[in-house]
């Protein structure tokens, strides 16, 4: 799965790596395989730029000799090699245009591939820093940015810089003292985008920021629309965003002056040029041509020459811009590759967990989640054996949910062992690679989240063997009490909706046992969810998570009596030890910690900020559907 | 047609003097667009010919060029910033007068639209709407006056030329109106598949807890995949339209130029033409071909910007289905709550919510509501506080029926604590007050610190408020807040710290204790929180009132919604619902002695408890 191109120098995230060019040379592996197209466009912009240059000398010629010598035949023939001339220019730049664009999509394509395959790998700490609209903006936006610009932009620009060189440079060859004449205003004119051009890209950060903060507003007050309207906001939040839209107006107003201004410069430069030409080639054009050379033909080419290296120049600058925006996306986007993936085995790797049969061994294990943050677990010493279904419980804090994810590497980083007793000795998980890992060790989490897509693909989430079996997927919804809820809905095909839209809190439960079921891992750890379902469903899910405790190894953060009291083992957790194990009549007698937890019902606030990171509701409780 | 007008009123017709100096520019500049050439080519005559002062003529005429070339700057400048300005006030206007009407919407028109719709409605058709009367706008009339001032110059210099080399003009321009409609309608294809494509990678992400759990990165690659490659087929059929269909008329303007050297050259060896009457022509071809291309990209904007203004319009006028109030009323005291004979259906569902529920609170009373899930419950709670209006005269606080009152009026004394709290992406503080609000961005879209709109909140020197600290003891935050980074000032919610359920419940019930409302309403609000708090915070909401200094002079009058028999203990009636009936009620006491369904529960629970 290790994608070379993702693997490259690791710079700092989020910090710019240096020039334009350095970006933009990092891009290449991914251009590489469509080079054929990018030939095809580098040839033609010679072609174009030499096109370009011979026109106004087509022009000169008809003038200077057709016109003035009354020839129509030699006319004629001008007129005609013009046409040539122009089809062949547009024929070129077509060809340009359609070469550029293949490459470019497809390139864009397989970095849009490369970046999401490389997030799908990131480990769960990433996630919790980074807020998923970023990560989206970077997948997809940023991405987009790409698009239309680096195809178009950087060969475009590489045309639009030898069309001005190859015209200056006909200009020269036919006549420096014309040609400095007629760029004599170029400094002025460099001076002025200059600094047009530094006052728009600073209003234009700040458009973008103000955009930002008020259409993130928008969307928030109208998420919860719902308490917006139930404590009589509804004024005072129209005003706040009111407030933001003038600050966004009056930069963008002041950037219109700017831009308007630009623009109109860069369109009358060409006529005032022109008009400084004729006024001082004008005396020239009275002396005797062999000795000044200042012909009227010549004058016409010049014009003509002028009127078409405006374009290009007013452009360039445009151009220029964009692929500098396009190039702050692909630093962006550089910065999420260049975060470290989780490790996966190679293809046709060997299984390091052949024959393991859910015998667990932790000593001394201890956990933070960050660096120098306070630890979790503090020192935990424990033991599964293959077929024991031992339950942690113990109140927020305590670090049960902690357990569950350092036994599937969801993250690193732990200090002491945590031992898979296999046939061939004590593997560390540590040594494991996480996917060998977790297609032995599976984790159900409190939350379930659900994909807008059928009932088999939420059974099977595309595992090979089980995806093409819909009779195992049956067998396993049966196995939970599944079947039933699925079956009148329509079997397997039925779509689940959005977030599982279609499904109850319970059913979409069974779903999440039914994944178990159909995979048969060795070592099961359940987070059990704590919100209540209606009874009815609560005791399907009893039964289902019966059924799933018999025949493997199970770790079960418990808050069900029932749970508890079907385990072989309980670990009772405070503050990131253990402070007393044992089955449950023994720990009750013993009046201690498991008592208490016993007389509050096991119930307590659901694992968040005092456990550690958590991702919070994905059905319930996101900030996205109206309160 | 209507539409239209409307839309003129109220949003351009303000803006109609600056439209009506910006045409005037508009006309200057296009004047000036066409003397340019004009001018070129007199200038190139004159210096052709050979008598004494052709010299100076042609430098005079060089002179005015140049003034003309100053002078396009200047209007072309101010025509430019007169149309866009006022489009983007009129965007700016849009937005908050469809915010505006938005708030006012009731429950029923945001289960039929997503929020993130809306969103794009207020941003993205605005900004349609904008382009529409700014940029196209301009373009339009920029046409409207540069095609007639050109055709006038060039006719005005040799009629037959002109026919000849608009010829291939027309056949582009033909050609590319064809084109054109079918390239945006691509466009539009490519775009939603674009946001298909980004649902599945916002799923995917969401979601990779579950993913990276069952390894299945695979095979949630291979569905992107799918979707990638058609997203990039449709950009592969695009790009040949885009190399070569949309350069034709751009071609067609060359073949024009190349017919000029060719028929009006003849005309010059013939003594018909001047030599720079060719050149002028070459010139306004050319510019009226930019002009051209320039419509191409305006008919897009312009279609794009009616379909805006259509949706944008059809929302500010759905109506908020309110009934009219013919009173009003102000809750200080905590009132009398009387349900009669209250029956709901939701609109469009089959079968009544609610049937016939009927009681009656005295002032400071407790009401539990007691029921499985769809038995109604929380449809009660809407009701209660008007998130769907009840029926009228099923609903009377303080003796008036809601229904007859004022909205804000009726909700300014009454404070909801829903099931699934909703939390402002600002400080807990914010959150609770839900006053002074902070517009909380302190992060930024990539996750940096932004300076929020008033400073960073630790800045600002926080008066102390005895109320909150009432409320955050009652509410059983105080624990909470010293385990947070921040403490109070911590900005929760989307962009901020990840409360628990449990925290974010109490942190609701805290936002509606500090409102000091006479009628409480609190659905199923405990589920999540481990008993101890539960005991706590029940005891806390009927104890309000013996608080030191008092968050208010009397206990509101409570409906409590559970499906726990613990929270409903103490309430001075309980309602069993099922199936939207009640069918049992009186006090918990009197349920348990009957030995129905709530007491059978009540064993059950207090059984699981141990």
């Amino acid at each position: 799965m290790a994608d070379p191109k993702t693997t490259g120098p690791k710079g700092q995230a989020g910090k710019p790596q240096g020039s334009t060019w350095a970006a933009l040379r990092r891009f290449w592996p991914w251009a590489r395989p469509y080079w054929k197209w990018l030939a095809v466009g580098a040839v033609m912009i010679p072609i174009v730029a030499a096109v370009s240059a011979l026109r106004p000398l087509l022009i000169k010629h008809a003038i200077d000799v057709d016109i003035a010598g009354k020839d129509v035949v030699s006319l004629r023939l001008t007129a005609l090699l013009f046409m040539v001339a122009v089809m062949a220019e547009f024929f070129a730049s077509a060809a340009q245009v359609y070469a550029l664009q293949r490459a470019g999509h497809a390139t864009i394509s397989d970095l849009r591939r490369s970046v999401f395959r490389h997030v799908l790998t990131m480990p769960a700490r990433f996630f919790d820093k980074t807020p998923i609209g970023s990560l989206l903006s970077r997948s997809t936006s940023d991405v987009e940015a790409l698009s239309e610009t680096l195809s178009f932009g950087v060969f475009t620009i590489l045309t639009d810089v030898a069309v001005i060189v190859s015209i200056v440079a006909a200009m020269a060859v036919l006549d420096w003292r014309m040609t400095l004449v007629s760029l004599a205003v170029g400094p002025v004119l460099a001076i002025t985008v200059r600094t047009f051009g530094a006052r728009l890209r600073a209003l234009q950060l700040e458009i973008r920021r103000a955009q930002a903060v008020q259409s993130g507003y928008l969307a928030e007050q109208l998420a919860g629309v719902t308490v917006v309207q139930l404590f009589g906001r509804e004024k005072a939040v129209v005003r706040e965003y009111e407030r933001l839209g003038d600050r966004f107006l009056r930069a963008v107003k002041t950037a219109n002056w700017y831009d308007a201004g630009l623009y109109s410069i860069m369109d009358g430069i060409a006529a005032l040029c022109i008009a400084l030409l004729i006024y001082f080639a004008a005396p020239y054009l009275f002396e005797d041509a062999s000795r000044s050379g200042v012909t009227l033909g010549l004058l016409f080419a010049f014009i003509d020459y002028l009127q078409r290296v405006f374009v290009p120049i007013r452009e360039f600058s445009g151009k220029l811009a964009t692929i500098q925006r396009a190039v702050a996306s692909l630093e962006r986007i550089y910065g999420l590759i260049d975060e470290p993936a989780e490790g996966r085995s190679g293809p046709g790797a060997k299984d390091p967990l052949q024959g393991w049969t859910g015998g667990v061994q932790v000593r001394g294990l201890r956990f933070a989640y960050r660096e120098g943050a306070n630890e979790v677990l503090k020192g935990i010493d424990f033991d599964i054996a293959p077929g024991e279904v031992v339950a942690v419980v113990g109140r927020t804090g305590s670090g049960k949910t902690s357990l569950g994810r350092v036994l599937t590497r969801t993250y690193d980083g732990y200090q002491g062992s945590v031992a898979l007793t296999t046939p061939g000795g004590p593997v560390e998980v540590a040594a494991v690679t996480p996917d060998a890992l977790r297609a032995h060790v599976l984790m159900v989490q409190q939350d379930v989240f659900l994909f807008n897509d059928d009932v088999a693909f939420n059974v099977s989430l595309g595992e090979p063997g089980l995806a093409g079996d819909p009779a195992r997927i049956e067998a396993a919804l049966r196995t939970v009490q599944a079947w039933d809820c699925v079956q009148e809905r329509g079997g397997l095909g039925f779509n689940i909706g959005e977030r599982g839209r279609n499904l109850s809190a319970g059913e979409a439960q069974l779903i999440a046992f039914a994944r178990v079921a159909a995979r048969q891992p060795t070592l099961l750890i359940l987070d059990e969810a704590t919100a209540s379902v209606d009874s009815m469903t609560e005791h399907k899910v009893q039964t289902a998570i019966e059924t799933l405790l018999r025949g493997r190894s199970v770790l079960v953060i418990a808050h069900r009596l029932s749970t508890i009291r079907r385990a072989d083992k309980i670990l009772v957790m405070q503050d990131g030890t253990i402070v007393e194990q044992g089955p449950h009549e023994a720990l009750l007698a013993r009046g201690g910690v498991y008592a208490e937890l016993y007389r509050m019902g096991f119930k307590e606030d659901e694992a968040g900020a005092a456990d550690g990171p958590g991702r919070g509701n994905s059905r319930g409780g996101s900030a996205v559907a109206p309160a | 047609m209507s539409l239209a007008v409307r839309f003129f009123r109220r949003y351009v017709q303000r803006n109609l003097p600056q439209y009506a100096l910006g045409f005037a520019m508009l006309v200057a500049t296009n004047y000036a667009v066409v003397r340019i050439p004009t001018l070129i080519g007199a200038a190139l005559d004159a210096l052709g010919g050979t008598e004494a002062a052709a010299l100076a003529t042609g430098q005079a005429i060089a002179l005015e060029l140049m003034a003309w070339a100053v002078a396009v700057v200047f209007v072309r400048t101010l025509s430019r910033v007169l149309f866009f300005n006022p489009g983007r006030e009129v965007e700016y206007r849009l937005g908050v007068d469809l915010f505006s009407h938005l708030l006012a919407l009731q429950r029923p028109f945001f289960l039929r639209r997503k929020v993130g719709e809306l969103v794009s409605m207020a941003t993205n058709d605005t900004m349609s709407v904008r382009l529409l009367i700014g940029f196209a706008g301009l373009q339009v009339c920029n046409v409207a006056v540069a095609i007639p001032l050109h055709l006038w110059q060039m006719l005005r210099t040799d009629a037959w030329l002109t026919l000849w080399c608009l010829g291939p003009i027309v056949v582009g321009g033909a050609y590319t109106i064809s084109i054109v409609r079918r390239f945006y309608a691509m466009i539009r294809v490519s775009l939603e598949e674009l946001g298909k494509l980004s649902d599945r990678v916002l799923e995917s992400y969401a979601g990779i807890g579950t993913v990276r759990a069952h390894a299945a990165e695979p095979a949630i690659l291979a569905r992107f995949e799918e979707r990638n490659q058609a997203y990039l087929d449709l950009q592969l059929r695009l790009s040949s339209i885009r190399a070569f269909s949309m350069p034709v008329l751009w071609l067609s303007g060359l073949v024009g130029n190349a017919l000029v050297l060719w028929i009006g050259g003849d005309q010059a060896i013939a003594g018909e033409l001047s030599p720079g009457s060719l050149m002028t022509f070459m010139g306004l071809l050319t510019s009226l071909v930019a002009l051209l291309m320039a419509v191409a990209w305006v008919l897009a904007s312009v279609s794009r910007g009616i379909v805006a203004i259509r949706r944008i319009d059809e929302v500010i006028t759905t109506p908020d289905e309110l009934p009219v109030p013919t009173g009003t009323i102000t809750i200080e005291a905590p009132p009398t709550l009387e349900l009669r004979d209250l029956s709901f259906t939701y609109p469009g569902a089959d079968a009544p919510a609610l049937q016939g529920i009927s009681a009656r609170l005295a002032p400071g009373a407790t009401l539990g509501i007691f029921g499985r899930t769809g038995a109604g419950k929380s449809t009660l709670i809407h009701l209660l506080s008007r998130v769907y209006t009840p029926p009228p005269g099923t609903v009377l606080v303080a003796g008036r029926d809601v229904t007859t009152l004022p909205l804000e009026q009726v909700r300014a004394g009454l404070a909801v604590v829903p099931q699934d709290p909703f939390l402002f992406s600002t400080t807990l503080r914010d959150n609770i007050r839900l006053r002074g609000e902070k517009t909380g961005h302190v992060r930024g879209e990539d996750g940096e610190r932004e300076p929020s709109g008033r400073g960073r909140p630790q800045a600002l020197a926080e008066e102390p408020d005895p109320r909150l600290d009432r409320v955050l003891r009652a509410a059983c935050l105080v624990d909470d807040i010293k385990s947070l980074p921040e403490g109070l000032d911590t900005v929760v919610g989307e962009r901020g710290v990840m409360l628990s359920g449990g925290q974010r419940q109490r942190t609701a019930l805290a936002r509606a204790l500090y409102r000091g409302p006479g009628l409480l309403l609190l659905d199923d609000v405990l589920s999540a929180v481990d008993q101890g708090t539960e005991v706590k915070l029940v005891a806390a909401i009927r104890g309000l009132h013996d608080d030191a200094g008092g968050l208010m002079s009397a206990p509101p009058t409570t409906v409590i919604v559970s499906h726990r028999t613990s929270v409903l203990e103490h309430a001075d009636e309980i309602l069993v619902l099922e199936g939207g009936k009640v069918v049992e009620r009186g006090t918990h006491a009197q349920l348990i002695a009957r030995g129905g369904h709530y007491a059978e529960t009540h064993r059950h629970q207090e059984a699981a408890r141990g």
